[in-house]
């Protein structure tokens, strides 16, 4: 088959196969065997900014931008000795090129024809320009929305978390003003002002702990994929909580499995999942405590990581089980029902699952999931 | 028995705080028992022991002016400084309206905490002599016979032994015995002396 079939008028075949590809939306292509193109229908023109005369007879590579050019000719050769499929019936998403030099992203899917002597390929592409875009503004609002559900929740704590600082810089002057009078009345041992460094140390040590916790939950910054330690997120988010946790009478109990796998996402995200979970837990409880602990687990179950924050508060009625993650949704006087929905995105966008039930002691309980990250 | 020397009582649920209080204090030469539990500092705290506390306004287990109340109701005197990490005025309020003697504010200049103390602790010397007085004052007054008692308020209200005599249908002589004996049984040797241990007694509540 040629492009330019001028002579012979079409068979029946050839006209029903001219009109699907006049009529189809997506671009259709059409190589040959050492990948000349043969067919390149008007849909495909639209796409790339070439008449189907440009092309003829040219190489497929002229439509796709590095690295997919230079691997193209070593996929052809490969199929054709093995026979291994990397896309014929597949499908994937590349990158491809404009006449004018742009590239764009698409989803390409390829098929193999062979009659007689006629052998070659089909391609069919999608354009993924816009579907990528709103993905991104998706990404970007939820982003947003995260963001600032996360300062509503900090803006709760800050009194809490006040505290948490005050107390090691109570600490860290008093043990400062200790050594300064002990080495001013030369009574000072050695070992003594040792310790009491040592105690400083560590108190501002944690006091650096809470402030990073903070401005990692009060940056607004892009969706990041990175490997997480689960384990590790809950308890950096257990320092900025605990203070309240513990005043209000209550004990906040982490239980976490080590080692666990690491699961891929947004740090920050997961961090503002768990932080809310356990608010929710604790106003759960001062609402109404049947018991006094509040706690963190992590485990693997069905291959996933899994994260259950239980509570010991009045538990879940049916009509809370129903509208659980519905926006504007809530059972606190002072909320504005956003918590669990905003969570519920960030951890559908982690390609995971979160649930809400009752727990066997009549709490509430919390399961997050998430997929076991794989280095790509 | 000698007396007990005067202990810092800190209360805090914070070790570190507690813990960093209590090495302050040595550098003057202060005694501290830190406790981070409340409950536990009520259990083991007897009102004999002279000192002071530093009581921190929240811990979990049981709130500052709770503690301040139960002490209230043991009747120990022991002066309270209340220690904050917020800017609590309403509490502050309470406390200081319930007799805490001073509030201060977590992070602590050390001058100031140990000045504080140091005057707590000057206090409470001052609010246990006083109080040990009170104590002797009255034993003596029990020692009176009643018609004494009856007597020795007309003095303290300034009547002669001639009219107390009159009064009481008594003779002068014997009035005059009466008082003798009065200033002897009360420790004083002035009838002016007599006369103001009467008004301590008069305004001392249990009296």
């Amino acid at each position: 088959m040629t492009v330019h079939s001028t002579a012979a008028p079409p068979t029946v075949a050839e006209s029903r196969f001219n009109a699907l590809l006049d009529a189809a939306v997506d671009a259709i292509i059409l190589i040959d065997e050492r990948g000349h193109l043969t067919r390149f229908n008007p849909a495909a023109q639209r796409m790339f900014g070439y008449a189907e005369a440009e092309v003829a007879g040219r190489n497929v590579l002229m439509l796709m931008p590095e690295p997919y050019r230079s691997q193209h000719d070593g996929y052809i050769h490969r199929y054709a000795s093995t026979g291994e499929r990397r896309i014929i019936g597949i499908g994937r998403e590349v990158e491809a090129q404009r006449k004018d030099g742009g590239t764009f992203p698409i989803d390409l899917s390829v098929g193999e024809f062979r009659a007689g002597a006629d052998h070659g390929f089909v391609g069919i592409i999608r354009d993924l320009t816009e579907r990528k875009a709103r993905t991104r503004e998706t990404e970007d609002l939820r982003g947003r929305l995260a963001h600032v559900g996360r300062l509503g929740t900090l803006g709760e704590m800050v009194s809490g978390i006040a505290h948490e600082v005050n107390q090691p810089l109570t600490a860290i002057s008093n043990y400062a003003s200790a050594c300064r009078r002990m080495v001013q009345a030369g009574t000072a041992s050695g070992a003594e002002l040792a310790g009491a460094l040592d105690k400083i140390g560590a108190q501002a040590e944690r006091a650096g702990q809470v402030i990073r916790g903070l401005r990692a939950l009060v940056r607004r910054r892009d969706e990041q994929r990175e490997p997480l330690d689960c384990n590790q997120l809950i308890r950096d988010v257990a320092t900025l909580v605990e203070f309240d946790v513990r005043q209000a009478g209550f004990r906040l109990v982490l239980k976490l499995v080590e080692p666990l796998p690491a699961t891929v996402g947004d740090a920050v995200q997961i961090q503002q999942v768990v932080l809310n979970l356990i608010r929710n837990g604790l106003d759960a409880m001062l609402e109404k405590a049947t018991g006094d602990t509040l706690e963190v687990e992590t485990a693997v179950a069905d291959g996933k990581v899994e994260i259950r924050v239980t509570d010991s508060g009045p538990g879940l009625g049916a009509a809370a089980l129903e509208h659980l993650f519905e926006p504007f949704f809530t059972t606190k006087p002072q909320g504005i029902g956003l918590g669990l929905s905003i969570c519920k995105s960030i951890v559908g966008a982690h390609r995971g699952e979160l649930r809400g039930e009752s727990a066997p002691a009549g709490g509430a309980r919390f399961r997050v999931r998430l997929p076991i990250g794989e280095d790509e | 028995m000698s007396a007990p020397g005067p202990l810092v009582f800190v209360v805090d649920d914070e070790e570190p705080v507690g813990d960093s209080i209590a090495m302050l204090l040595r550098t003057v030469g202060l005694s501290a028992h830190v406790y981070r539990d409340p409950r536990r500092f009520l259990e083991e705290y007897r009102a004999e022991q002279p000192g002071c506390l530093l009581l921190d306004v929240r811990m979990p287990q049981m709130g500052g002016l709770e503690v301040q109340q139960e002490l209230i109701r043991r009747h120990a005197t022991l002066p309270i400084i209340f220690i904050s990490g917020h800017a609590d005025v309403p509490m502050a309020v309470e406390a200081m309206r319930a007799g805490a003697v001073d509030f201060l504010q977590k992070p602590f200049n050390d001058d100031e905490l140990i000045r504080r103390v140091q005057k707590a602790l000057e206090q409470d010397a001052r609010d246990r002599e006083l109080l040990q007085r009170r104590e002797e004052l009255e034993r003596r007054w029990k020692d009176l016979t009643p018609r004494e008692r009856e007597i020795a308020a007309r003095i303290a209200d300034g009547a002669a032994n001639k009219k107390v005599a009159a009064e009481l249908g008594i003779s002068v002589r014997t009035a005059e015995l009466h008082r003798a004996r009065i200033l002897q049984k009360m420790g004083v040797r002035s009838v002016a002396q007599l006369v103001r241990m009467l008004v301590a007694l008069r305004e001392s509540p249990g009296a």
